[in-house]
């Protein structure tokens, strides 16, 4: 399997920057790039593809659940390169997303597409967020808050031209929207590669925060909510499965993310990660990845009060088989 | 999967069937097939019985059927196959008239109390 990293964020907050940067490292020189624009910051890539977004919309299908069939197609096309041998062995592929994209109908291509799903997997959505000019984006734009709340690692850019409080200000607003991504500074698209692409470094530099980051009080920002959960026990993976799967049909798009760890009972926990209506294949674990063995998710909402989703989990309790705890701030938790 | 039957082909396993899945590819040649259709079956048969806790609220009843697929019931004597969770859940919403939610406070409270007694 090939993983995918997906680079989002809003128009002008330093993808492309950040990007030319990243690819210069060694260690990416085995790495396909799928590009939405050729802008003007000029990327050097031998294996560089342009897309041109096109949409289509599936029978029935919200916005999240529509395939990008320019990226399926351009998936397919690098897989059988790789495979007849024609470039060196892939060993990643990265996804610009233009600014104004939402990153949901890109993974839900991966996810569906009867041939990627087999060979890529998403391992990181890694969104740029402008220090000059996040906190506007944010007021203004959907899309620029659906690009955080979908991140797994936010990287806060132009920390070199921002005022050090309008940084921190901006700072713990994406921590109040997305409390399971960790954040990295980067002044003029520096970054450290490694940091930015490792994938279990996550749930490390999460903890590594946790001093900062102010766990499950309920942060309200205008419409978007989210609040962390543990439970008293292990739950029912079905149980579990049968609630998650029915709140997504009913309020999907008001899901903006579903992240964590489950204690389900099994030596190891269940790691779920979903955006919008797309689950990512829940992975089990044969292990715990740190001594906490508590389950612990992070929801992340538009329209829907936490209050309400906790009352929910509270009144499935009997067939979850735990009740749910929300997380106030001695329980600081890592996420994967 | 025969030529008869490939408009149900699957092509997409839903989230909630991966882990019976991982579990079939995980147990290769040498394991014994009959146990793991066991455990798929008794999978199966207890995420029927959980639904139905809670779609007995919109007068509705799943069963396992034939170990492939699940038929969903209503009083009216209506029926529909269903392939998986995801597929479910827009059928139920169609024959039970509305969209099963599970915010809504009362399934909520015929949840609480069904399990009080």
């Amino acid at each position: 399997m090939i993983p995918v990293t997906v680079v989002t964020g809003f128009l002008g907050s330093g993808k492309t920057t950040l990007l030319s940067r990243v690819l210069i490292d060694p260690s990416m020189k085995n790495t396909a790039v799928l590009v939405n624009e050729f802008g003007e910051v000029g990327l050097d890539h031998h294996l560089l593809r342009r897309v041109d977004e096109r949409t289509v919309l599936i029978g029935s299908g919200c916005v999240c659940c529509t395939t990008r069939e320019d990226l399926a197609g351009a998936l397919l096309e690098i897989l059988g390169m790789d495979e007849r041998a024609d470039i060196p062995t892939l060993d990643r592929v990265v996804i610009e997303t233009t600014g104004l994209a939402d990153p949901a109908p890109i993974l839900y291509t991966i996810f569906t597409d009867p041939v990627l799903q087999h060979h890529f997997f998403v391992d990181l959505v890694v969104s740029t967020v402008d220090a000059v000019n996040g906190n506007l984006h944010l007021d203004r734009n959907p899309e620029s808050l659906k690009q955080v709340a979908a991140a797994d690692k936010i990287v806060v850019t132009k920390t070199d031209i921002a005022e050090p409080d309008s940084v921190m200000s901006l700072i713990s607003r994406l921590d109040a929207i997305n409390p399971s991504a960790p954040f990295i500074e980067s002044a003029f698209g520096e970054v450290d590669v490694e940091d930015l692409i490792r994938r279990d470094g996550t749930a490390a530099r999460a903890v590594a925060r946790t001093d900062a980051w102010r766990a499950g009080e309920r942060h309200e920002m205008g419409e978007t909510h989210s609040v962390s959960v543990t439970f008293d026990g292990a739950i029912n993976w079905t149980a579990f499965g049968i609630w998650l799967s029915m709140l997504l049909n009913a309020r999907g798009e008001d899901v903006l993310r579903v992240k964590g760890f489950l204690d389900v009972g099994e030596p190891g926990p269940v790691v779920l990660n979903g955006v919008q209506h797309i689950i990512h294949p829940p992975e089990h674990l044969q292990n715990w990845p740190d001594e906490d063995r508590r389950s612990r998710i992070v929801f992340i909402t538009r329209g829907i009060r936490s209050e309400d989703l906790v009352e929910s989990l509270e009144a499935f309790g009997g067939l979850l088989g735990a009740r749910p705890l929300p997380l106030v701030a001695e329980h600081s938790l890592s996420f994967p | 999967m025969c030529v008869l039957c490939g408009k149900d082909f699957v092509a997409q396993v839903h989230w909630t069937d991966r882990h019976v899945e991982d579990r079939a590819r995980a147990s290769g040649p040498g394991t014994d097939p009959v146990e793991y259709q066991r455990d798929r079956r008794r999978d199966r048969i207890h995420r029927a019985a959980l639904t139905n806790e809670v779609l007995r609220h919109y007068g509705l009843k799943l069963e396992d059927w034939n170990g492939s697929k699940y038929l969903l019931r209503d009083r009216k004597g209506r029926s529909e196959l269903v392939q998986d969770l995801g597929s479910l859940w827009p059928v139920a919403a169609r024959l039970a008239g509305r969209m099963p939610d599970p915010l809504d406070p009362a399934l909520q409270e015929s949840l609480t109390s069904a399990g009080e007694w």
